[in-house]
This record gives structure tokens, sequence and C-alpha cells, in this order.
């Protein structure tokens, strides 16, 4: 439970700590563009207190006063999930945008963490009880290889083949708007998977590699053990050896679990990107192109957010999985 | 000076050494090729651009030409030989990714070594901010970057890569110098009274080498996949040379994905990619071996 607390308190310093960076970073930057739009709305005929509400209502705080007095209007926002409103397309909140946004990417990454977890473990138990054997070196390189090579040439290669050279899934999007309309019934949902099948895989296969060699290693460091020998003695069926193994083997993978949903999360950058899917990557890169910073600010601290309760949750998940963990806390 | 490890005089170390690197080449022929593939990306960086104009030549009448001894990758929509391009596309991103492999190294061994051999209380805060560094999505925060303060001048592309990326390291080094304290050589080096920039340097240091090496191998390889990635999603200005731009061209304006001919110059960067990951993968398999001889046995 105290471990719980001390997590949260850590995720909220955390955040605490990205959202002071990205206001800094806004306020410090060449042609400050608060003061810009600020000029902007003066030229286009504003009184000065017309122009300062309508710029406090886009970036969340007024642009002028003192800045400790706009860093706490600015936090006072946060709090209230008011991120402002975007820049490019007036009027539409910020929060309205990358809330929308936020479940499509948790979709591609939750499934492709899911699905590239399980294939990388049991390859990698393979790998391990193989691994003076060519299959055992063969899987090794292949996981390294993948695991080394950026997920935008994963996904730039799948979307060659699967979209263009054979048509078996579709280009982009995240459902077909002219067909199925958002519902929890079947079809909407086998529409969302099937535009959803490109993308969660290139998360898969990008990231499978690491999976393999952290359960490699660990399997290989377990294997020596005694409880392993005794499970033999006792003629326990293969399959249940294996469950012991694996049981034990999969434990370190869980601290690599929370590393890697940052790695995935800014992946979602390109794979957004490469398959046209409105997530919050694609709402970061739009806006970055549109210099839309009030919707770059928002997308980029949910991002980081998403990633942080990732870890928390990532963390408990292991208190769960090891007893040993939750005695000592 | 004659404690630990390094007790042997010096020209039999070295000599160890390099035979150990020659054993572990022979013992799997495959690294002997990730070595010559490193050593060809690192000519290509010093010295390809030597062979090439500042300017490529384009040809507009031979757009997407068949390959050739000519263009034996072909040529681009402007009729730019591929080849010339990825050749001449190495340097600037690996200068940078070399540079910031530097920052990270520094950062990383020095926040490691301090953490892991002081302990207690500036242990926790530094790892408390090797944690942060390791959980910002470094991707995003670098696209963020890119147009706030701006990333174009190489050495701010360094830096910013090289101080988002020291984490990992950071812990490495930390948790190695922490098992590496209690042995018996750095007990010793203590009780002689040696002090504690002799046994940080000296004594600690060569241990956890081979733990920077490897990553700093790492660290540069990622670097280059992140300028490359930059460049690919087109957050940076195009008129440079390198993979990412020819990606982004390939991908998102010639349409290269749809038509054969263009395939070429889609294929060319992702290759340059997929064989320099190979490159690292086969070297870092050797480091590991060299220094780490228990993995012989397997």
């Amino acid at each position: 439970m105290w471990r719980i607390a001390g997590h949260l308190t850590r995720g909220l310093a955390m955040i605490w700590a990205v959202t002071t960076f990205t206001f800094v970073l806004i306020r410090l930057m060449p042609g400050d563009p608060v003061q810009v739009q600020y000029e902007r709305l003066i030229a286009q005929g504003m009184t000065p207190d017309q122009a300062e509400s309508a710029t406090a209502i886009t970036y969340g705080f007024v642009p002028h006063g003192p800045m400790w007095k706009q860093y706490l209007e600015y936090m006072w926002g946060l709090a209230h999930l008011d991120l402002g409103v975007s820049v490019e397309s007036q009027g539409v909140p910020v929060a309205d945008r990358v809330f929308g946004a936020l479940p499509w990417t948790v979709l591609l990454v939750l499934s492709g963490i899911l699905i590239s977890f399980l294939i990388g473990v049991v390859l990698g138990v393979v790998a391990a009880m193989r691994r003076s054997t060519m299959v055992g070196h063969g899987l090794s390189i292949a996981g390294s290889l993948l695991h080394g090579v950026p997920p935008f040439v994963i996904g730039i290669v799948l979307a060659a083949l699967f979209t263009r050279r054979w048509r078996w899934f579709p280009s982009g999007g995240h459902f077909n708007g002219d067909e199925v309309s958002p519902g929890f019934y079947y079809d909407f949902i086998g529409d969302v998977a099937y535009h959803a099948v490109l993308p969660a895989a290139s998360f898969a296969v990008a990231s499978y590699g690491g999976w393999l060699l952290a359960m490699r290693s660990s399997v290989a460091s377990v294997l020596g053990d005694d409880f392993l020998l005794a499970a033999e003695l006792r003629g326990l069926r293969p399959f249940m050896r294996f469950r012991y193994l694996a049981r034990n083997a999969i434990l370190p993978l869980f601290t690599v679990l929370a590393i890697s949903f940052g790695l995935v999360f800014g992946g979602s950058i390109f794979i957004e990107r490469i398959f046209n899917y409105p997530g919050l990557g694609m709402l970061l890169y739009q806006s970055i192109g549109a210099r839309d910073f009030s919707m770059m600010s928002g997308a980029f601290l949910l991002i980081t957010a998403a990633v942080i309760v990732a870890n928390i949750l990532a963390d408990v998940l292991y208190t769960v999985i090891d007893p040993r963990v939750r005695r000592q806390a | 000076m004659e404690t630990g490890p390094n007790s042997l005089p010096p020209p039999l170390l070295r000599r160890c050494k390099v035979s150990a690197v020659l054993r572990a080449l022979r013992r799997r022929p495959s690294r002997i090729a990730g070595v010559v593939i490193i050593l060809l990306f690192v000519f290509m960086a010093v010295a390809g651009p030597w062979f090439y104009p500042d300017r490529l030549p384009y040809d507009a009448d031979n757009i997407y030409a068949p390959i050739s001894w000519e263009h034996p990758l072909s040529t681009d929509f402007e009729g730019v030989d591929v080849l010339a391009l990825v050749v001449t596309g190495t340097r600037g991103v690996m200068l940078v990714a070399v540079a910031a492999g530097l920052v990270t190294m520094v950062v990383g061994t020095a926040i490691g070594l301090y953490a892991g051999y002081r302990r207690g209380r500036p242990d926790s805060v530094l790892m408390r901010i090797a944690d942060f560094v390791l959980t910002i999505p470094g991707f995003p925060l670098l696209i963020v970057l890119t147009v706030t303060i701006g990333l174009g001048a190489w050495w701010k592309m360094a830096l910013v890569l090289g101080l988002t990326g020291w984490g990992g390291l950071a812990r490495a080094v930390r948790s190695q110098t922490l098992s590496l304290r209690e042995r018996g050589f750095i007990e010793a080096a203590r009780g002689l009274g040696l002090p504690t920039r002799h046994i940080v340097t000296r004594e600690l240091l060569p241990n956890v080498a081979p733990y920077i090496a490897t990553n700093l191998l790492v660290a540069v390889t990622a670097y280059i996949y992140a300028q490359v990635g930059l460049y690919f999603l087109g957050v940076l200005p195009l008129d440079t040379s390198n993979w990412g731009v020819m990606l982004n061209a390939a991908v998102f304006q010639s349409g290269a994905l749809i038509s054969p001919d263009a395939l070429p110059y889609l294929l060319a960067p992702l290759g340059a990619i997929l064989l320099l990951t190979l490159g690292v993968v086969l070297i870092v398999d050797a480091l590991e071996e060299i220094f780490n001889p228990r993995l012989r046995g397997s």
C-alpha cells in the first residue's frame, strides 16, 4: 500500500516537472507564440483587454503580468484538466482532442505490447533451451536485429507489403466512418480491429526482440537452479517443469515492461504517421507541423502522463506477481 | 598502483586483450562480418563525401533509372544516384551520433560511478533523476524540442540526444559499481588508504569500461536512428542529404510504396539501417564474450 502511495507521489511529481518544463519551453521559445498571437489579435483590431483574454483562453494563462502568476494560472487550469484551446482550429478545447485521441493510441500500444510479450516470452524460452543449436542462434540474432532496428523501419515495410503490394489491410484511419458508426456491436469492433492489425503488428514486431533477449538470459540464469533439478528428479512432466521455469524466469521482465512503455509510446508517432492512425502521436505530429503549441504541449503532456501511469501499473503488477516484493513492503 | 586486476605489467595486459579479441572473432566468423560492416560505415562517414561533389548531379532524363553499373542502386525522383545519397548521408548523422554518444558516456559514467560509490542520499537522488530521464518518452520530447528550441545546429542536436539518453547507462554503471565496491580488491585499495580519485578512476573505471563500451555502441546507433526518424517525419528541414530525408521522400512524397520502379530508392536507406544494426548486433555479441568470459561456455 505504501509502495503504491510512494509511486503515486513520484508520478505526480514527475507530471508536475514535465508540465513546468513545457510551460518554460513555450515561454522561452524564439518568437514567443503567446506574444505573437496577442500582437496579432491587437493588429486585428481587438482592444488589449479582449486580446489578453482571448490569448489566455488559448494557452491557459494570461500572457502578461509576472511569470509566477502566469505559471500559477496555467497549473490551476491543468489541475482542472483544462489544457487551453487549439490555436489551429479555433475554439476546439485541447483536452477534447487529446483525450479523444488517447484511447486509440492505448489500444495500439496495449495490443502491440501484449502480442510482442507473448511471442517474445515463448520464443525466449525456446532460444534459451536450445541455445547451442542453430535454432537458438537464429532466434537470438533475429531477435536482436529486430530489437535494434527502429520501429519506423518495420512500419514502412509492413505498410509497403500489406497495404500497397497486397491490399489486405486498410492504409489508414481507425475505422471506416462510412460503413460503421461507433458503438458496442460486432461490426464496429471488427472494423476497428481490422484497422488496428497492421499498426499493432508493427509495434509487436518492433519490440518482441527485446522480450526474447530478456527472457533468454533470464531463463539461462534460472536453468541452473536447484528447484528445477528437484522437479526433474520428482519425475514431473516436462510441461510442469516448463511452468516452474517460466514463472520464475518471467519476473525480471516486468521491470523491462516499465521501460518499454516509454519506447513504445515514443514509437507511436512513427507508426501512427505511417498508417495515418488518429492517435496521440499523430496529433502531436500534426500540431508540430501546424505550430499549434497549445495542442502540442497538451499532447506531449498526455503522452508523458500515460507513460508514467503505465509505469506505475507495471510496478503494481510486479508486486502482485512476485510475493517476495509484497512481503518486503 | 600495483593492486587489483591491473597488477600485470602493461604489455602483457595488452597482449591478453588482443588475443582475447582475436579468439572471440575466430569463435564465430559472423563477428568478423560485424567488424567489417561497422568499418564500412565508419569509412563511408569519414571518406564518403570526398568521392562526390558537394551538390550531387541530378539528371531529369534518368528518373528511377534501372539498376546498372553507373547507378548500382538506381536513381531517385530527380535522377540523383541513390548510392551516392546513401554514402553522403552518413557523415552528418554519424558525427552528431558520436558526439551525443560521448555526452551520454561522460554524464552516465560520472553519475553512475558517483552514485554507486557514494551510496546513501546522493545515490537515491541521482537515481530518481535517472529514472525520470528514463521515463520521459524520448522521441516525443525530441520533436517538441525541434520546434521550440530548434535542433538545426549539430551541437544542439548532439547535446539534446546525449542528455536525454544517459539514464540507462547511469543505472548500469551504478549497479556494477555497487557490486564491485564490495569486492576484495576495492576493499584492499581502501584499506591501503588510496585516495578516492585513484580508486574510482584506476580500480573501478577499468572494470565498468566493458559496460560503457557496449552501451556506447548501442547508444550511437540509437542516436543515428533518432535523427533519421526526425528527418523521416519531416520535422527537421529536409535540405540536407541523409537516410531520413530519403525515407521521407520515398514514403510520403514520391509514392515509392506504390510504384515498383522507385523501390530501390525506398529499400536503399532501409537496407543501410538494417546492415548497420546487424553490424552492431554482431559486435556487441563479440564484446560481451570478450568482457564476460563466463559466457564462453555456452
